[in-house]
């Protein structure tokens, strides 16, 4: 019983990085129906960018902010420079190819995917980095005989907090619905007089911004960062956006949050090793049983 | 050794100069390939090449290999396969464990790992062949995943973890063993020489042909009676069997073989060296696997940034020259270039014998009989005089009712229209009658045979043929390629005929030219022939669709408004070439809005509202019966 | 006015042209003497001009409220939430059935109820412009009969200009002022609405009359 709570905990936690990124992969997915290849990249740069602040800036942050000003300069700085990224990598790779057809779309952001993780490697190094120890608070908090870390928590509660907010604004808001409203029918939508052009600005500032929140959170909570951390995040946040039913993005959530619990569960209990292989499984056995999601896509019909 | 080399180029040259492209660029290119043979064969002795130059060579030729083996795939159908690396991983794997475990020689497990990563390729892809692109992508992403990492996990003791297999043997013929890098050069790339061979064949074959109907247009491929789904699983079993010998070959030159050969990055590297070089291309693919594997050996120092390179690389050239390097040239190539053999050497020429044989057959016969490839439909029945009876026929979507009990006659022989006003169901009575959608009740009958549950492309090739309202053209195709495309059902050569070209298949090759041939002549579309489809206007290629269905040598022609977009001289020439087909022996339903259409060459006209059929009779009754004014007037107040 | 004429005609096509859905190759467009080809196409809801296409284009998995918010966004920043209130009011005494069904998914709704429904959502903006694309596409005779009313009741009461697209000629005729009969593309027939109800050429250019030999 213990490990299975500590397990559902961990599963948790991973599960929110998936559902972050998850959420992003639905925005763009079901504005563009491009699966942004290089969502997943945009995560490792977020926890990247994160590091960068953290190592850079310790010592002069933790004594005027304290060590968890620290961690809020690291997660928003990085928020808002993948976010530029990601809004940067539509105009320049994306929207020159979107007229030229499907495939060099599809291409091209394989090859934006590329360009980033290798970047990363480039500039920072091809071996694990370390989030600086002194930079992370270490408090732990414990009950009964669950020992949960002070960061694990605040990660948990951010994210899922940012997600109740993101939940709110898309379903709850009238911009919510002018967003979901694009992905559902673009001319209708532009003729209610909503600018496809703002609705990009959205999914691509906000979706990056929300993995690279999740990078921070990741590198915190695991301690160790590797260039290509990204592209099995991104793979498996991907499962987790087909689980909920892709363009929705409140079942990108859910299909995060339950990829993670499930991924933790079957590590704690058949097998570390062979967890990927769980996932990808689950991944095939939705798209041939139920493709459009647990939950229900949200996107357009095909005509 | 020599010997060998030289009658392999024989065969090249020979082969080429069968194939190739016509008259103007011929010399050039034929230089350039002879230049290009002479340079592979004399590599190895060039005076600055030593051993480690040697060695690239070698993965040059791996490379192409697996370039050429996810070019079927990803560059002939068009489906995204980012995992190819398993299929390679697979074939590398059973060399090595076989050969541990079993001690099978190497020479006899080249064929085996093909077979065993073909077998693969059909057992993972045949349940997810269906999905959509970028879903297909995914999930080849994660097969290439799984299959890394159940190498890594060594299951039951066979694939040794982390560090791999060691001490796999190299290949041996009898007496000889290859163990120099100067022979495991020869051997990579003697390999690589007969399947250019054999590719270039498919290509220029009707299993090649399909490939790229399905990468250009999939409903319209399906719409011509080609077997879709066959054929995509087609392409992965032969591209992974290709990638499998490629593995086989790694591991008995390189006797070591570990997971970390088997990466994704791997898959992405086969998936630039195909984009680059430009889909369906062969000769871009030998440039593309070039410069991926001699780049980094030439700039050594940025090696590890050669990906950031690439990555970057591909994303220009999407947004400027998304063909690829060099892709493959399709307009201009004329029949010869299509792989015929046995034409006269004027194409015109070629035509007029075509003519003269038709004009021999009698007017009014089956025009199935005009073709010399056997239909299936030439000796059905008709009941009565109906070829197309749908009785009953009702479709529900949840609660909409789309088609209420429909009962739509069609005589053979003659000019049926259905009408109706927009929303009332023809297209959904359309696709029942095709057999993309199911009916909730009813049933359709075509030529006394119930075809109500049979899949679309077996409807098609039992004598239906249709156009789409929104032309369904393969438009990076010639115009002649394109309906190439409707007797495509009516042959039988399959995957080996199209890879060693008999006898029986060039005959076959010739015959449906013929066809395509004659029915592109009919619609006056003869001197586009050797023109991409997409270059041509609009009532152009309308003209080209019909001739396309023309070309299946159909019973029954179902026309989705074919005036749709035409202006009025081209509409009344329209209505013409209709009659005339009439005369030839074709039975017609048309969809149209065209009233002027309509009444003017209808025999018989069925009205369609709200999913039930308000009227039939001849046009002019149609034209003054009150319930037809008020389905499209509306009623008297 | 009304604006009819055969399928294929280029009815839709016009409407989608003036909405700026569709770029014209020659001619121009101009609103109140300004050339409307200088706006992108979601602007011109915040000009006064609503276009409802044809099919009943619900957004399916948002509610009736949410669809008929919508409708507002493109004046969002002129009007506050006391006048939206109002609009919507309007709406539901247009359509009282709307307000029963207000917080149900669009696509739940039957095929009147969403072809009111993508009236209202046009309306709410309060255009001064009303584009409108074949109202009565796939509905029972006594819905046409309601939505015509409506279509009657918007203009008078509201003083909304309207450009009906119509396939029912009879009922469009019936409350339009003024008609054109489009024919591939061009205005065949044009005049008062009163005189095209006469008219022998409105059946022709429907049904094709041209081709018809005359019965002895």
């Amino acid at each position: 019983m213990h490990m299975f709570l500590e397990q559902f905990l961990n599963g948790l936690t991973i599960g929110s990085f998936y559902a972050l990124v998850a959420m992003g992969y639905s925005m763009v997915y079901g504005v563009m129906k491009l699966v942004n290849f290089a969502h997943g990249d945009l995560f490792t740069l977020g926890s990247y960018l994160g590091y960068t602040i953290l190592v850079f800036g310790a010592g002069w942050i933790t004594r005027v902010l304290g060590i968890w000003g620290g961690v809020v300069v690291a997660i928003s700085g990085a928020m808002i420079a993948v976010g530029i990224v990601g809004l940067v990598v539509e105009r320049i790779a994306y929207r020159p190819v979107y007229k030229v057809g499907r495939l060099p779309v599809v291409a091209s952001a394989l090859g934006m995917s590329i360009f980033i993780s290798n970047g990363i490697m480039a500039i920072w190094g091809p071996r694990f980095q370390a989030y600086p120890q002194n930079a992370i608070p270490s408090n732990i908090l414990s009950f009964s005989d669950i020992r949960i870390t002070f960061v694990k928590l605040i990660t948990l509660l951010v994210s899922l907090g940012l997600m109740a907010f993101i939940y709110w604004l898309v379903e709850k808001t009238l911009f919510g619905a002018a967003v979901r409203a694009m992905a559902l029918d673009r001319d209708t939508a532009t003729l209610m007089g909503i600018d496809f052009n703002t609705i990009i600005l959205f999914a691509f500032f906000v979706g990056p911004a929300l993995g690279a929140m999740a990078g921070v959170f990741a590198g915190l909570n695991y301690g160790r960062i590797i260039f290509n951390l990204g592209w099995v995040y991104g793979l498996k946040a991907f499962t987790a956006t087909i689980l909920g039913g892709i363009g929705n993005i409140p079942g990108a959530m859910i299909g995060g949050l339950l990829l993670g619990v499930m991924e933790s569960l079957f590590e704690g209990f058949v097998s570390g090793a062979w967890k990927n292989v769980f996932v990808f499984l689950v991944l095939i056995i939705i798209l041939i049983v139920r493709p459009t999601g647990l939950i229900g896509e949200k996107v357009a019909e095909k005509v | 050794m020599a010997e060998i080399i030289r009658k392999v180029t024989q065969r090249i040259l020979k082969s080429q100069k069968r194939s190739k492209v016509p008259l103007k660029s011929s010399p050039l290119q034929l230089a350039l390939l002879a230049l290009v043979i002479i340079f592979l064969i004399v590599y190895p002795f060039l005076p600055f090449i030593n051993n480690y130059w040697i060695d690239v060579g070698f993965f040059v030729g791996i490379y192409v290999l697996l370039g050429l083996s996810l070019n079927i795939v990803l560059g002939e159908v068009g489906l995204f396969d980012l995992g190819h690396a398993a299929f390679y991983a697979i074939g590398a794997y059973t060399t090595g464990i076989l050969f541990i475990q079993l001690h099978i020689p190497i020479v006899a497990l080249l064929p085996i790992s093909a077979i065993v990563a073909g077998g693969f390729a059909y057992l993972v892809t045949f349940p997810i062949i269906h999905l959509r692109g970028d879903y297909l992508c995914i999930v080849t992403i994660g097969i290439g995943e799984v299959v890394r990492i159940t190498a890594l996990n060594n299951p039951f003791g066979l694939t040794k973890g982390a560090n791999g297999i060691t001490g796999i043997g190299n290949p041996n013929f009898g007496l000889f063993s290859l163990h120099t890098p100067t022979h495991f050069y020869y051997y990579i790339w003697s390999i690589v020489v007969l399947v250019i061979i054999g590719l270039l064949n498919l290509q220029k074959s009707r299993v090649g042909r399909a490939w790229n109907f399905i990468r250009e247009d999939e409903i319209a491929t399906e719409a011509n009676g080609i077997d879709v789904r066959s054929y995509k699983l087609l392409a992965f079993v032969l591209g992974a069997a290709l990638a499998g010998i490629a593995g086989n070959v790694y591991a008995s030159t390189m006797m070591t073989i570990s997971p970390d050969n088997f990466t994704f990055m791997e898959s992405c590297l086969l998936f630039c060296i195909v984009l680059l070089g430009g889909l369906g291309s062969i000769s871009g693919n030998l440039l593309g696997a070039a410069t991926i594997v001699i780049f980094p050996e030439i700039f050594r120092q940025f090696a590890s940034y050669r990906l950031l390179f690439f990555g970057a690389v591909l994303v220009v050239m999407m947004i400027f020259r998304p063909g690829g390097i060099w892709p493959r040239r399709r307009e201009g190539i004329g029949f010869r270039g299509l792989g015929i053999s046995g034409l006269p050497p004027d194409e015109d020429e070629f035509l007029k014998k075509i003519l003269k044989k038709a004009a021999l057959v009698p007017q009014g016969a089956d025009p199935a009989s005009r073709s010399s490839l056997k239909t299936e439909t030439v000796n059905e029945k008709v009941n009565g005089d109906l070829i197309l009876e749908t009785q009953g026929v009702t479709m529900r979507f949840g609660g909409l009712m789309a088609v209420n009990q429909f009962d739509l006659k069609i005589r053979e022989g003659k000019i049926t229209s259905l009408i109706g006003p927009n929303g009332a169901g023809k297209t959904t009575l359309f696709n029942v009658i095709t057999g993309i959608y199911r009916p909730t009740s009813g049933k359709v009958i075509f030529m006394s045979q119930d075809i109500t549950d049979l899949k679309p492309h077996v409807i098609i090739s039992k004598g239906i043929a249709r156009t789409f309202q929104n032309i369904r053209l393969f438009p990076s195709l010639t115009c002649i390629e394109n309906v190439m495309s409707g007797p495509h059902c009516h042959a039988h050569s399959g995957t080996w005929s199209s890879i060693f070209h008999p006898p029986s298949q060039k005959k076959e090759e010739r015959q449906i030219l013929e066809i395509a041939s004659y029915r592109l002549h009919q619609v006056g579309l003869w001197q586009y022939r050797n023109e991409l489809a997409k270059s041509l206007p609009y009532g152009k290629q309308r003209l080209l669709e019909i001739a396309r269905a023309l070309a299946t040598s159909p019973k029954l022609i179902i026309l989705d408004e074919p005036s749709s977009g035409l202006n009025d001289k081209e509409t009344e020439e329209l209505m013409d070439f209709l009659k005339k087909r009439i005369a030839e022996g074709f039975t017609l339903l048309l969809i149209e809005h065209d009233m002027n259409v309509v009444m003017g060459i209808s025999d018989w006209v069925t009205v369609m509202d709200m999913g039930s059929k308000i009227a039939e009779g001849l046009p002019r009754e149609i034209y003054n019966n009150p319930r037809v004014i008020e389905a499209y007037l509306g009623k008297e107040e | 006015m009304a604006v009819l004429g055969a399928n294929g005609a280029g009815k839709t096509t016009l409407l989608k042209a003036i909405s700026r859905l569709v770029h014209i190759k020659s001619g121009s467009i101009k609103l109140k003497g300004e050339d409307l080809n200088k706006f992108p196409a979601f602007q011109l809801a915040s000009l006064g001009v609503a276009h409802i296409p044809e099919g009943r284009k619900v957004f399916a998995t948002l509610t009736v409220e949410e669809n008929l918010n919508l409708g507002s966004w493109g004046i969002r920043n002129k009007i506050n939430s006391q006048d939206l209130q109002k609009n919507k009011d309007w709406i539901f005494h247009l359509f009282p059935i709307l307000k029963q069904r207000r917080k149900q998914l669009a696509g739940t709704l039957s095929g009147g109820e969403q072809q009111m429904l993508t009236i209202g959502r046009g309306l709410i903006s309060r255009p001064k412009i009303l584009l409108l694309d074949e109202p009565s596409l796939g509905l029972a005779p006594i819905l046409v009969q309601e939505i015509f009313q409506v279509i009657k009741q918007i203009h008078d009461e509201e003083g909304v200009s309207i450009l009906l697209v119509e396939q029912n000629a009879r009922k469009a005729l019936g409350v339009a002022h003024y008609g054109y009969i489009l024919e591939t593309g061009k205005i065949a027939i044009h005049g008062p609405a009163a005189q095209l109800e006469e008219d022998e050429r409105v059946r022709a250019a429907y049904l094709g009359g041209a081709r018809i030999q005359p019965v002895k």
